[in-house]
């Protein structure tokens, strides 16, 4: 059986891609690019970490386009970005330069610069709000008034650390000896957008794929490491979302340079160290505890998946190859959202000469069986 | 002032000091554009906190443009689509750079700004301390 070229459906895609925009305006309802700015935060955050690329605009108007969908949103962010030239790395941010809008700890109650909840949907009962079917733009600019003109109920304590410069909680632990203090490593990173992934992978390679993946992908198997396919249970030693400032070298200057450098911007992150319990052997028979860290950051306020990339860095350091989740093929290669999205679509477009030939070998299979 | 110190308040600050800046250069120097301004991409690395290693975070939207005013060579890169501010950031830049003596002024109005900026910041970072926990011990039984 030979290849046949064949042609036709221009016309249909066309109409296809008018329903397109047909669904998107048929109730009337159109929604502008300023109201998913305003009010779609957490998506926006999630196309934006997904899509590796940092742009709350850019997010926005993909949105839009998807109609709401993360998947196709991120497809069309990533696809935005490869028309663009890369122009800059940034000077290295340090954890340490967060201007601080949240951070929790769940090891200790007690830490230096206190708990601070920031905006959080944790604490609210999940309730949906018919109120918010019938409030109208003036009630909210009341509230929003009100909110902006109240004065704080109290000034900080004296002595209280600014939010820019609160301590890091791991450091206590490395510093009472709980944890091994380890030198700065300034090895240039790899960029899997660069080159191609091979096994065995380095950390800042696992760190990038962990960091623009997939959110639902990242928080199912750092959900499956700690129910049964990792045998870990980690605490959150330190959560913070917070902006970090991203500074430039000078190109014509001196490159380590901080002074000289420029600022560029903004952004903000969700940043978590776990803390995991790793029993270790002394001989005879002795074991004592020790604790892993395991690292996860990522653009936006995105916490679960902070937390579970977290989950899975601490896994893949392992490695552990009994487990599922600490095989790094296994994980890295099916957590980006446009490779899993993208192959899985792909099985709905056309096989016909493929799968022809594969009816065309059971057919020929029944035929001699019925011939015996 | 140093430089990230002057792109900070000037990225931040207000539309109206980077360009009033800007326009006292072009009112008496030609500016040559060597680099219109356009969209491009900074790849942030991040130092990690748990090995202490560095890693890519993905890429930041930023414009970027370059001129030159005589003979001094400016940069201006600004996060988001901003072509205005990215000129002007470029203009501002290269009257550092040539140090015109219309900069001697300058210091000034950037410090001004940047506490304008600090007390802002102090504000919001005030209420952020709104939801800092205040934990109370509960009484507990005697054993």
């Amino acid at each position: 059986m030979g290849y046949v070229a064949v042609k036709g459906g221009e016309a249909a895609i066309e109409a296809s891609i008018e329903r397109l925009k047909y669904e998107r305006l048929k109730t009337g309802s159109f929604l502008s690019v300023e109201a998913v700015s305003g009010g779609m935060k957490a998506l926006i955050d999630q196309v934006m970490s997904e899509g590796s690329l940092y742009d709350e605009g850019i997010a926005a108007i993909a949105i839009k386009q998807a109609a709401g969908s993360p998947e196709e949103a991120v497809f069309l962010v990533r696809a935005y970005r490869s028309t663009l030239p890369r122009k800059h790395y940034s000077i290295a941010a340090e954890p340490s330069s967060m201007r601080v809008e949240r951070r929790v700890s769940a090891c200790f109650k007690d830490i230096p610069g206190g708990q601070i909840l920031g905006t959080s949907a944790d604490y609210t009962h999940r309730l949906i709000d018919r109120g918010l079917c019938s409030e109208t733009p003036e009630e909210n600019e009341s509230w929003l008034r009100d909110w902006n003109g109240r004065e704080p109920e109290a000034d900080p304590p004296e002595g209280s650390p600014s939010l820019d410069a609160l301590p890091n909680v791991i450091g206590f632990l490395r510093e009472e000896g709980l944890l091994p203090r380890l030198p700065i490593d300034d090895a240039e990173p790899h960029d899997v957008t660069k080159k191609a992934l091979e096994f065995p992978t380095v950390r800042s390679e696992r760190l990038q794929i962990l960091t623009r993946g997939q959110t639902g992908a990242v928080t199912a198997l750092g959900y499956a490491a700690l129910r049964s396919y990792g045998a870990l249970h980690p605490t959150v030693g330190e959560l913070r979302v917070g902006m970090v400032a991203v500074y430039v070298a000078n190109p014509s200057g001196d490159e380590d340079s901080t002074d000289d450098a420029y600022y560029v911007g903004e952004v903000r992150i969700t940043e978590v160290e776990s803390l995991v319990p790793v029993p270790v052997e002394r001989g005879q028979g002795r074991t004592e505890i020790e604790f892993d860290i395991g690292y996860g950051a990522c653009f936006g306020q995105n916490e679960t998946k902070a937390i579970a990339m977290s989950i899975l860095d601490q896994c893949l350091e392992s490695g552990d190859k009994r487990y599922p989740t600490q095989d790094e093929e296994f994980v890295l290669m099916h957590v980006d959202s446009v490779e899993a999205t993208g192959f899985i679509s792909h099985l709905k477009l056309p096989h016909y000469v493929t799968f022809q030939s594969k009816l065309d070998a059971a057919r020929r299979t029944r035929a001699r069986e019925a011939g015996k | 002032m140093n430089r990230s110190r002057r792109t900070k308040i000037l990225c931040r600050g207000s539309k109206g000091l980077r360009d009033s800046l800007s326009a006292e250069i072009a009112r008496t120097h030609r500016i040559l554009e060597i680099e219109a301004p356009d969209r491009g991409l900074v790849m942030v690395k991040m130092r990690e906190a748990a090995r202490h290693g560095l890693f890519y975070l993905g890429e930041l939207l930023v414009t970027e443009a370059r001129v030159q005013v005589e003979g001094a060579v400016g940069i201006g890169i600004i996060a988001g689509d901003e072509e205005e501010a990215a000129f002007s950031l470029a203009v501002i830049d290269a009257a550092c750079n040539g140090e015109f003596p219309e900069t001697s002024a300058w210091d000034e109005l950037l410090i001004a700004e940047e506490r304008r900026l600090e007390s802002e910041v102090l504000a919001a970072d005030r209420r952020v301390l709104e939801t800092k926990v205040d934990f109370q011990t509960m009484d507990q039984e005697p054993e």
